[in-house]
């Protein structure tokens, strides 16, 4: 039962996850900055809990700020360069926060003995969930609890002009400008927003593992964080989360005996899907359908004029 | 309203605009044409942002144009149609001039006024665009998916969602049946009697000659003639270089 809750966990960290980058492919960007994101999240919060003392209640929130801010400042010189170039840029970003916790050695006493991240060796010792007393089910419950949250957020989000003004960015950037949107609003706007999902994703992932290191967060993450929306698709919240349960549960947990070949299914499936699929598994008519039984998250004609698009 | 001065542009060794002074009356519907290659599409692209000029100034009520970005021209009262049509493919029609319609409502006070009821004020200007485009039928439909004359419809739409006071429309006429060029033609007109001013690039001479108050012609670059659609028809100039022979000087 224990593999199932821990399953469960990693879908829906990585759901987080997959929605942060969701975010930001909304305006046709793509980053492979999600997974330096999630990594600060994931030190943050676990540096806050166990040296600062604080309840993870303030700590999360706290997290997903410093992340978002964080993508922010990373947003403005980044996002002036687009298409490969920001993917060169957003991995080397990716990279340097990688090796910034590789190399930071800050230890301090505590009632609970020496804690704090030690270089190469990891940050162990996050231990709010245990010696709190949290049940596998109460953590599941927050996870969730959460994934659900930032869906719901999102959903209206993607109803709102935000999303609609993101899409138009992702549709056509020069005809965006010409109607008066700012295209690094735009653009930033959605990095931070996905730099705050994926620092509370990191957060949550903290301390859950309870020991966290420098290789949890390698450029494989990153490419996992893109690969649910494309999969998934944009058009529907959905899509990402089934696209998560269906690389992390079956790809990567169902296949298991396969070894180190489900990486070469990876790569063969993302490139199946771009070249067969290019908007998505589900995407319309599927998401619509889908759309239908979850209450129309954002298919593809979200707003009518008659009341729905609460701007 | 709009000025420009001296305005060129250079593409290599090229020179598409070569000193141009054109002037944009407020209130005016004023067409700009010329052979392929002559500039007009460089004049739009100039005025909106997307090139900047090699030399010269514009000027838009007063305000100069050369630091700000495209964003900032449409926000001042600028807006353009592409010659060949830039929607938002996968955003409904309602969503397109939606789009165009809320970014006038930036900022901390838009934000309080779209709280404070104009958000309700948004929607019935979208509904009543899309009405005057003939395109309330078809608000949830994806704006790729659209015929290729209701998509020059709905460009035209979401352009003067933005608020815009002055439209520059690249050929807007292009591809369209006679039909679908009389609806233009009353749009247009439609749109000057809401008090917008109107640049427009048209190969279209029947339409030009018959909608536009002023007439600017360029060739390679230069503007060879201004006037009146009666002056401009019969020019020696336009006749040689553009119309070409002086029997379609009338058609």
């Amino acid at each position: 039962m224990d593999f199932y809750f821990g399953l469960a966990q990693v879908i829906g960290v990585h759901t987080l996850l997959g929605l942060s980058a969701w975010c930001v492919l909304h305006t046709g960007q793509i980053s492979l900055a999600q997974g330096g994101f999630f990594a600060i999240g994931a030190y943050a919060s676990g540096m806050l809990t166990t040296m600062a003392d604080w309840p993870l209640g303030v700590a999360l929130p706290a997290a997903a700020l410093i992340s978002a801010a964080v993508a922010v400042a990373v947003g403005f010189p980044a996002l002036r360069v687009k298409g490969l170039m920001l993917v060169v840029a957003t991995t080397a970003f990716a990279e340097i926060v990688r090796l910034v916790f590789f190399n930071l050695k800050w230890r301090v006493n505590t009632p609970a003995g020496l804690v704090g991240p030690d270089g190469g060796l990891g940050f162990g010792g996050i231990r709010y969930f245990p010696s709190n007393g949290w049940s596998s089910v109460e953590i599941l419950a927050l996870v969730w609890g959460l994934v659900a949250l930032v869906m719901l957020v999102l959903a209206w989000l993607d109803r709102s002009r935000i999303g609609t003004l993101w899409r138009a960015v992702g549709e056509d950037e020069v005809a965006a400008q010409s109607v008066g949107i700012n295209l690094t609003a735009a653009k930033v706007s959605a990095f931070g927003i996905g730099g705050a999902i994926a620092g509370l994703s990191g957060s949550l992932f903290a301390h859950y593992a309870t020991h966290i290191e420098h290789n949890n967060f390698t450029i494989l993450l990153a490419t996992f964080a893109i690969a649910y929306p494309i999969l998934g698709g944009l058009s529907s919240l959905w899509g990402t989360v089934l696209a998560v349960i269906f690389i992390q549960g079956f790809l990567i947990e169902g296949l298991r005996f396969l070894g180190d070949w489900r990486s070469l299914l990876f790569g063969a499936l993302i490139l199946l899907v771009m070249l067969l699929r290019p908007n998505g598994i589900i995407s319309s008519p599927m998401g619509q359908w889908f759309g239908r039984w979850f209450g129309r998250s954002g298919g593809p004609a979200a707003p009518t004029p008659k009341g729905k698009a609460h701007a | 309203m709009l000025e420009l001065r001296q305005l060129s542009r250079n593409f290599g060794g090229v020179k598409a605009l070569d000193q141009l002074d054109l002037s944009v009356r407020k209130g005016e519907i004023l067409g700009l044409i010329g052979p392929n290659g002559s500039g007009k599409s460089t004049t739009v692209n100039l005025i909106a942002g997307l090139y900047k000029p090699s030399s010269g100034t514009l000027a838009f009520n007063g305000v100069d144009l050369a630091q700000r970005a495209t964003h900032e021209r449409a926000v001042l009262g600028i807006a353009r149609t592409f010659q060949n049509i830039r929607l938002f493919a996968n955003l409904s029609v309602w969503q397109n001039v939606w789009a165009a319609r809320v970014v006038r409502d930036a900022g901390w006070t838009g934000l309080c006024k779209r709280w404070l009821s104009s958000g309700r004020a948004a929607r019935d200007e979208v509904q009543e665009l899309l009405v005057f485009s003939g395109l309330a039928g078809k608000a949830d439909v994806l704006a790729g998916n659209l015929a290729f004359g209701e998509q020059r419809r709905l460009e035209l739409a979401r352009a003067a969602a933005s608020g815009a006071e002055l439209l520059l429309l690249d050929e807007p006429a292009a591809g369209m049946n006679a039909e679908e060029i009389d609806e233009l033609d009353e749009r247009i007109r439609a749109l000057r009697n809401q008090g917008r001013t109107i640049l427009l690039i048209e190969h279209h001479m029947e339409l030009v000659m018959a909608v536009c108050d002023r007439v600017a012609v360029l060739n390679f670059g230069r503007k060879i003639a201004e006037g009146t659609p009666a002056q401009v028809q019969n020019d020696a100039a336009v006749r040689v270089a553009y119309l070409g022979s002086e029997d379609t000087a009338t058609a």
